[in-house]
């Protein structure tokens, strides 16, 4: 950790026993203006909108219906679940087919195929626009398990009195969780979003097996850039300066979410 | 702040796993070996004392894990030297051409570099440029007397402000590979032999099956694009390697672009080439590519992946520069990291040895020395004279330790051209102005 700090501050020759330059602040300057470097950034900031959202809102909407069913509880959970504990390397491969630009690509076929919402096969992966709608599937799918066990303990932490007391007095099954089981959610909801964004931002495999950043470092996000530039160009002070401004970036974001926390009332 | 330390340590915990996910996969024939051990932080790892018994040198290559010439390398010729040098081992190891950089990068930063790989000819200046090599003409004792014998061409990938810094151990080029089904169907008697023939081509082919493709390649890399820059008569630098403007922008090169384009735009050449679609073997194995150019290691893989289908090979189609292939081929470099030089050098020579280099020649790799090239068995050979009558022409890519980058900034101006995003001018005056900067430094 503090060697690549350390690092950060040279133009890094990672042969051992090589001379290394000293380049001071210049691996950070650099980032200022390097416009792959925001891009990255950018794609990173969207990836963790889209998908910590989107977990927020499936799982939690998952957990809500789960809450409700009695049969098949267990069967559901699990196969919710099960996504979150496979490896990130396979889904992303498998994700990776099913969003082929040839006839054989799953979703191209479903989608043209047997539904005909559209009329050609999509090169999903060439664009970074269609390739981020699988990436940001991937990772929505991916959590959703993970979020909705949190919200199904934290559901069944709910004291039953409360929705019996609602009922008791007319509320309606949209008025109880809206006026009852959402608020009593909500410090949940903030712990789950921290944990969520700072998973989001440290996204790799993902965007590393299925575009590989690519086309044109177009879906780059902030790791498989800083990789990129370490492991391809050999640039290792860089790379180290952009680990230390994803850190910083993490730190400052979970200090704000943290506020929030910490400035909702708690029930 | 215990979330600070906790985003510290997921940090970390995710750059570990980021690059251990990268340490080299095993092979079936890997021995007991100390496991390459590479850590977020680029310290020496401590290396496990070499054991009494035999020791082990690691070799690392690009042949694919089920090829034949894997299945030669770790089969026949390992067990051959292991025999004769009972007190070495070597453990073979096969590293992906894509991620071989990132690998290598990895175990150097990390003490722990392959004794010997196999490396493309164009990563030696670089590898040499960071001092991860050992200067091959002052290790070896007898190392004039394999230069003598090599091949001048692939010997001189070697060298680097004054040393060789390796030896060759293959050579190549590509061809022009083309679909004999598909050109009968389209009425097309011989192989295209200029680039106007090719025009001239894809109407007939586009005639025959509206939705077959004249020509398929994998990418829009240097590898795929310098035959035709050269063979339009443009270039990457001036021959010095001082400068791109004036060349890779020149008129020449932009016309290579704009053919391109055309055919691109015209369903001569394959969607594939932007990474949509059948890739460019299987296209070609089911019909839908009438050509493509590619190596003499594909004969052996697409024999026993198509027994069915034969390849048919003409001369790359000449343009104003002429008919000019891009030279291709690996060295064999000892790095300083290795704890035995002295039996990773036997191992150098062993590979260097006639039976070595002829029984490679059996799958596909061209020899590197001068009298197996010259030898009847080469001459008689089924699909070599093509290969040696196109490398006389061939050229080689830049020798510059930043030809990676110089790569990438290629192949990005061939995505947006392609793309049509900019023209082809556009693009290459601004790939241009890339490399004329990295020049520079």
């Amino acid at each position: 950790m503090v060697r690549a700090l350390q690092i950060s501050f040279f133009d890094w020759n990672i042969v051992p026993g090589q001379v290394s330059e000293f380049v001071g602040l210049n691996n950070y300057v650099r980032t200022i203006h390097d416009p792959l470097f925001w891009l990255s950034l950018k794609n990173t900031v969207m990836y963790a909108a889209v998908t910590v959202s989107g977990q927020l809102l499936f799982g939690l909407l998952v957990a809500l219906i789960l809450d409700h069913v009695s049969r098949g509880r267990v069967f559901f959970r699990t196969v919710y679940y099960l996504p979150v504990v496979t490896s990130w390397v396979v889904v992303s491969l498998l994700f990776k087919y099913l969003f082929n630009a040839s006839p054989s690509g799953l979703v191209n076929y479903f989608l043209v195929d047997i539904l005909h919402v559209l009329s050609t096969h999509i090169p999903w992966l060439n664009e970074p626009k269609t390739a981020f709608v699988a990436i940001y599937c991937l990772g929505i799918w991916k959590g959703v398990g993970w979020t909705m066990v949190i919200f199904l303990a934290a559901l069944q932490s709910i004291p039953e009195e409360y929705h019996d007391a609602a009922s008791i007095d007319g509320a309606s099954g949209w008025q109880i969780i809206r006026h009852i089981t959402l608020p009593l959610l909500v410090p949940t909801m903030i712990l789950v979003m921290i944990m969520l964004t700072i998973g989001a931002f440290q996204a790799y495999i993902q965007v590393a097996l299925i575009t590989g950043g690519g086309p044109l470092h177009r879906t780059e996000v902030l790791l498989s850039y800083m990789y990129e530039r370490a492991f391809r160009d050999r640039e290792f002070g860089y790379a180290a300066a952009i680990s230390y401004v994803l850190i910083g970036l993490v730190f400052l974001i979970s200090q704000v979410q943290l506020r929030l926390l910490k400035s909702e009332p708690m029930y | 702040m215990k979330k600070t330390s906790l985003t510290i340590i997921g940090t970390l915990i995710m750059m570990c796993m980021v690059i251990t996910a990268c340490a080299p996969a095993a092979t079936p024939t890997a021995g007991p070996s100390p496991t390459p051990v590479v850590i977020k932080e680029t310290v020496v790892v401590t290396p496990t004392p070499a054991p009494a018994g035999p020791v082990t040198i690691t070799f690392w290559h690009t042949y694919n894990e089920v090829s034949p010439e894997n299945k030669m390398l770790v089969e026949t010729l390992i067990p051959m030297f292991e025999a004769e040098h009972p007190n070495i081992k070597v453990e073979s190891l096969v590293v992906p051409w894509e991620d071989f950089r990132r690998k290598l990068f990895a175990a150097i930063a990390g003490g722990v570099a392959p004794d010997l790989i196999r490396s493309d000819i164009i990563w030696v200046p670089e590898l040499a440029d960071m001092g991860a090599l050992v200067a091959l003409d002052e290790a070896m004792p007898d190392f004039d007397q394999y230069k003598k014998i090599m091949f001048p061409g692939p010997l001189s990938t070697n060298y680097w402000k004054g040393h060789y810094y390796g030896l060759p151990l293959d050579t190549n080029t590509k061809v022009w590979l083309y679909n004999k089904e598909m050109y009968d169907a389209a009425g097309i008697t011989e192989p295209p032999k200029t680039m106007d023939d090719l025009v001239a081509q894809c109407e007939a082919i586009k005639k025959a099956n509206p939705n077959a493709y004249l020509f398929a390649a994998d990418g829009t890399w240097a590898w795929v694009m310098l035959p035709w820059i050269w063979s339009f008569g443009g270039d990457i630098t001036d021959p010095d390697v001082t400068r791109a403007s004036g060349y890779l922008n020149g008129p020449k090169t932009v016309a290579a672009y704009e053919f391109w384009l055309k055919m691109y735009k015209d369903g001569c050449f394959a969607p594939v080439i932007l990474g949509s679609g059948i890739d460019p073997w299987t296209g070609f194995a089911q019909d839908l590519y009438a050509s493509l150019d590619n190596g003499p290691w594909m004969y052996p893989i697409f024999e026993a992946q198509f027994p069915n289908k034969k390849l048919h090979a003409s001369l790359f189609p000449a343009g104003d520069g002429g008919s000019i292939n891009v030279v291709g081929g690996e060295d064999i470099v000892l790095f300083k990291q290795s704890k035995h030089p002295q039996e990773a050098m036997e191992f150098i020579r062993f590979a260097l040895s006639p039976e070595y280099q002829l029984k490679m020649a059996e799958v596909g790799q061209i020899p590197v020395r001068m009298d197996l090239i010259e030898s009847d068995y080469m001459k008689n050979h089924p699909y070599y004279p093509i290969f040696l009558e196109q490398l006389k022409t061939s050229k080689a890519r830049t020798a510059h330790p930043a030809w990676s980058k110089m790569d990438e900034i290629v192949t990005n101006a061939g995505q947006l051209i392609l793309r049509g995003e900019k023209t082809p001018q556009e693009a290459l005056d601004e790939a241009a102005a890339q490399i004329d900067a990295l020049l520079g430094q």
